[in-house]
């Protein structure tokens, strides 16, 4: 089988870096397996609890990169309780007792402690990398010990984290000599910043490409940070608010003209808009831009602003932007692969911000779309069908409409066949969350088309178990499926039991499932982790004498190579 | 197969005829018990109303915005963005009463509500109490003497020197408040005084 010594092979799968493709390969016999894991330096864990830190170790020693998620995506909706689990306190120790050489730590939905981050920065002398995203549970306390004890720091990102500020002096926890920063982002950190040390840090930080600041960093220090990292490539702005005095709007603009390599503007969490035109000499090269957070920018000044932007490649924006402005994006921005469009009145105003009209013009002008997310208050079969045509290349297909179960908004049926036809047509869908009243007709689509597709996330939506059996029977390459809301129940839970090891998980909340159901499964299933997640009623399933058909308000199961987990809290019950 | 559970007659989802009203469609609602506003989610409870508690019975609502902004984690939004969304949405709805604050040469933000003070005096102490600096009130009142003016952004993105108006219409249409430093103001760009709306 092996032509080629070992260290041949080895040097040719140093070329191979997709987990994907690693994993593959580690498949094909037995020696390529032992090459395969002694040079692997990247794990991707996409269930913390499909797998133990010990068994990784054994197999991965030389493991320097490590990605780890937590929570089901449902946690981000608020129904997933904070208690419930995905704690990285112990894989931190058990990594650091194995004295492995961990270089790069990649968390999301995981619960971190500053005891955890503390571990962290203490016991790997050449860590390099914390990206945080969607995290929580630790202070900024824990961010003064990775400052100070990481000396060869390189990234901090912190994406949408809920910490607890401190207020204290994190920033000028980094020492002088730390000079290796390529990235900084405390966006989501809500207190006041050490503006002085920030400069001094942003200054003696060449390397710097990244800078993501918070609201607290006002807009005579942006000025000043730009002025000393003209290299950045991706900026933050935190906040814009004060209408600046003349003289530190010049200094901002000139700081700006001169950040030729920057490609990608966020944040502008509190601004004034008027503000923005001082980066319009430097929107032609933007590839990436997100205002999902600036509430106050839109209309005149928003258009204007895109339509210097006519490389981009990535817009996050919110629905304020309207059916208007989406079409002004589709005629400047031919290069557009990646748009969201987010809610800006959460609240239920009922404001018809973007349409099905908006999307179909986005999808007409720009053929690269691959990647969308969308809000809005209204959709029709036509203009999903006429999306399918104008983009065939969707990988990641996501709609909300607001209104559950809302039908065609013009003909009053079902969104069945407007889904239909994006499955039908984009044949690379790995992605697909969709919306609005939508029958067993639509399951049969997915089923039937959507070969490719990964995820799926359904709410309210479907008639009976044939909808869900659909899905499991049709897409082989389902790896995570979330329902809530939805008629489906013990038939279609329990009709291939053998699917769920092919799968990482399935969420199911307010459906028709039974504690009876759940427990069959288990038993029938020893590698599934089956919990029931039961916050309010810990005592109501046992006293009801109809224990059996009691139905499950959250059930959330996943496969496993490592049996129950033992952090579980009282009110998750693992079957 | 057991069929038990499946419970058809309790997952009606009429499906209308076309034009026949949308409000006749049900909403299918799982029993959801009261969030424990501790342990979980209690930052939805910010900007959500509160969650229908029931027994164990599916409840069926009716399509209504009421019972809309009640579900659970809808729409789909994570709660960081809900929670920075929301700040927003509380803080520059006009008339709502909170309005941003800003004072040059202070990096930070103040909220306050325009419906707890009375007339300019109030205002004009509530101003001195946010910022702890006395000057404020004077120049509310006494504006030639002062090193700052206090002026505000109306419902037209207009910047106003605040106190021209009556009290009733200013709190109608301020959406933002600011103490700018009368070297600044006169380039600023004021709306002349007696200015029509």
């Amino acid at each position: 089988m092996n032509y080629f010594p070992d260290e041949v092979i080895e040097h040719v799968f140093d070329f191979v870096t997709s987990h994907k493709d690693r994993n593959a390969i580690s498949l094909v016999c037995k020696s390529w397996y032992k090459i395969e894991r002694f040079s692997r330096q990247k794990v991707f864990i996409g269930n913390c609890y499909a797998i133990n830190p010990e068994r990784l170790l054994r197999r991965f020693p030389c493991l320097k990169s490590l990605t780890l998620k937590g929570k089901p995506h449902f946690a981000d909706f608020n129904l997933v309780p904070h208690e419930w689990g995905g704690f990285v306190l112990p894989w931190i120790e058990a990594l650091a007792r194995s004295r492995v050489g961990l270089e790069e730590l990649r968390l999301k939905r995981m619960v971190v402690t500053d005891e955890s981050l503390e571990l962290l920065s203490r016991s790997f002398v050449n860590f390099k990398s914390l990206v945080l995203v969607s995290c929580e549970g630790f202070t900024t306390d824990g961010l003064a010990s990775i400052a100070a004890n990481c000396r060869h720091l390189r990234d901090l990102d912190l994406q949408e984290n809920e910490i607890d500020d401190h207020r204290g002096q994190w920033l000028s926890c980094f020492p002088d000599t730390c000079t290796t920063l390529v990235t900084l982002n405390f966006a989501c950190l809500e207190g006041e910043t050490n503006l002085v040390a920030l400069e001094r840090l942003v200054a003696r930080s060449p390397n710097l490409k990244s800078l993501k600041l918070n609201r607290a960093v006002p807009l005579d220090a942006l000025a000043r940070l730009m002025a000393c990292a003209p290299q950045i490539v991706d900026l933050g702005v935190g906040s814009y608010e004060n209408d600046p005095d003349s003289e530190s709007y010049m200094k901002l603009k000139a700081a700006i003209k001169k950040c030729t390599s920057l490609r990608s503007l966020s944040g502008f969490l509190e601004a004034a808009p008027h503000c923005l035109s001082a980066f319009h000499p430097i929107c032609h090269n933007l590839t990436s831009l997100n205002l999902s957070y600036a509430a106050e920018i839109h209309g005149s000044h928003l258009i204007k602003l895109i339509q210097h932007c006519k490389k981009l490649q990535r817009l996050w924006i919110l629905d304020s932007i309207g059916d208007k402005g989406l079409e002004v994006v589709a005629s400047t921005c031919k290069e557009l692969q990646e748009l969201r469009v987010f809610p800006s009145d959460l609240l239920g105003g009922g404001n018809t911000a973007v349409t099905e009209e908006g999307l179909v013009a986005i999808s007409a002008g720009c053929p690269k779309l691959h990647s969308i997310l969308y809000f809005c208050q209204q959709m029709t079969n036509a203009a999903l069908v006429t999306v399918a045509k104008n983009c065939p290349n969707f990988i990641r297909f996501r709609l909300c409409i607001l209104e559950p179960n809302k039908p065609d908004h013009v003909t009053s049926q079902p969104l069945d066949e407007g889904f239909g036809a994006i499955v039908k047509a984009c044949k690379s869908l790995r992605r697909l969350s969709h919306s609005g009243l939508l029958t067993d007709q639509v399951f049969l689509y997915i089923g039937m088309y959507a070969n490719q597709l990964e995820m799926l996330s359904i709410a309210f939506a479907g008639d009976t178990d044939k909808g869900m059996l659909y899905v499991l029977n049709g897409c082989k390459k389902m790896k995570k499926l979330e329902i809530r809301d939805s008629p489906f129940g013990d038939t279609a839970l329990l009709a291939d039991v053998s699917k769920y090891e092919t799968m990482r998980s399935l969420w199911m909340s307010s459906c028709e499932v039974t504690l009876s159901g759940c427990k069959r499964l288990a038993q029938k299933a020893p590698w599934l982790n089956v919990e029931i997640i039961n916050e309010n009623d810990n005592n109501r399933m046992e006293e009801n004498g109809h224990e059996g058909r009691q139905k499950v308000d959250k059930m959330y199961l996943y496969r496993t190579v490592v049996g129950t987990r033992m952090d579980a809290p009282p009110f998750v019950w693992i079957l | 197969m057991e069929k038990e559970g499946l419970g058809l007659e309790i997952t009606e989802l009429r499906l209308g005829l076309p034009g026949r009203d949308v409000a006749e469609k049900m909403i299918k609602k799982r029993a959801f018990t009261e969030m424990n506003m501790t342990s979980s989610g209690s930052n939805s409870d910010q900007c959500e109303s509160g969650v229908v508690s029931s027994g164990g019975d599916v409840e069926k609502v009716n399509d209504s915005p009421a019972a809309k902004s009640q579900v659970v984690g809808w729409p789909p939004v994570c709660s960081y963005r809900r929670k920075n969304s929301c700040k927003e949405a509380a803080t520059t709805k006009v008339g709502l009463g909170y309005v941003k604050v800003s004072m040059d040469g202070v990096p930070y933000l103040r909220k306050m509500d325009l419906g707890s003070s009375q007339d300019y005096d109030d205002l004009a102490f509530a101003l001195d109490k946010l910022f702890g600096f006395r000057g404020i009130g004077v120049a509310l009142k006494d504006g030639d003497n002062c090193e700052y003016v206090t002026i505000y952004e109306d419902k037209d993105g207009d910047w106003m020197l605040a106190g021209d108006v009556p009290w009733g219409m200013f709190i109608e249409s301020c959406k933002r408040l600011r103490i700018m430093r009368r070297s600044d103001a006169s380039g600023f760009g004021l709306q002349p005084r007696g200015v029509d709306e």
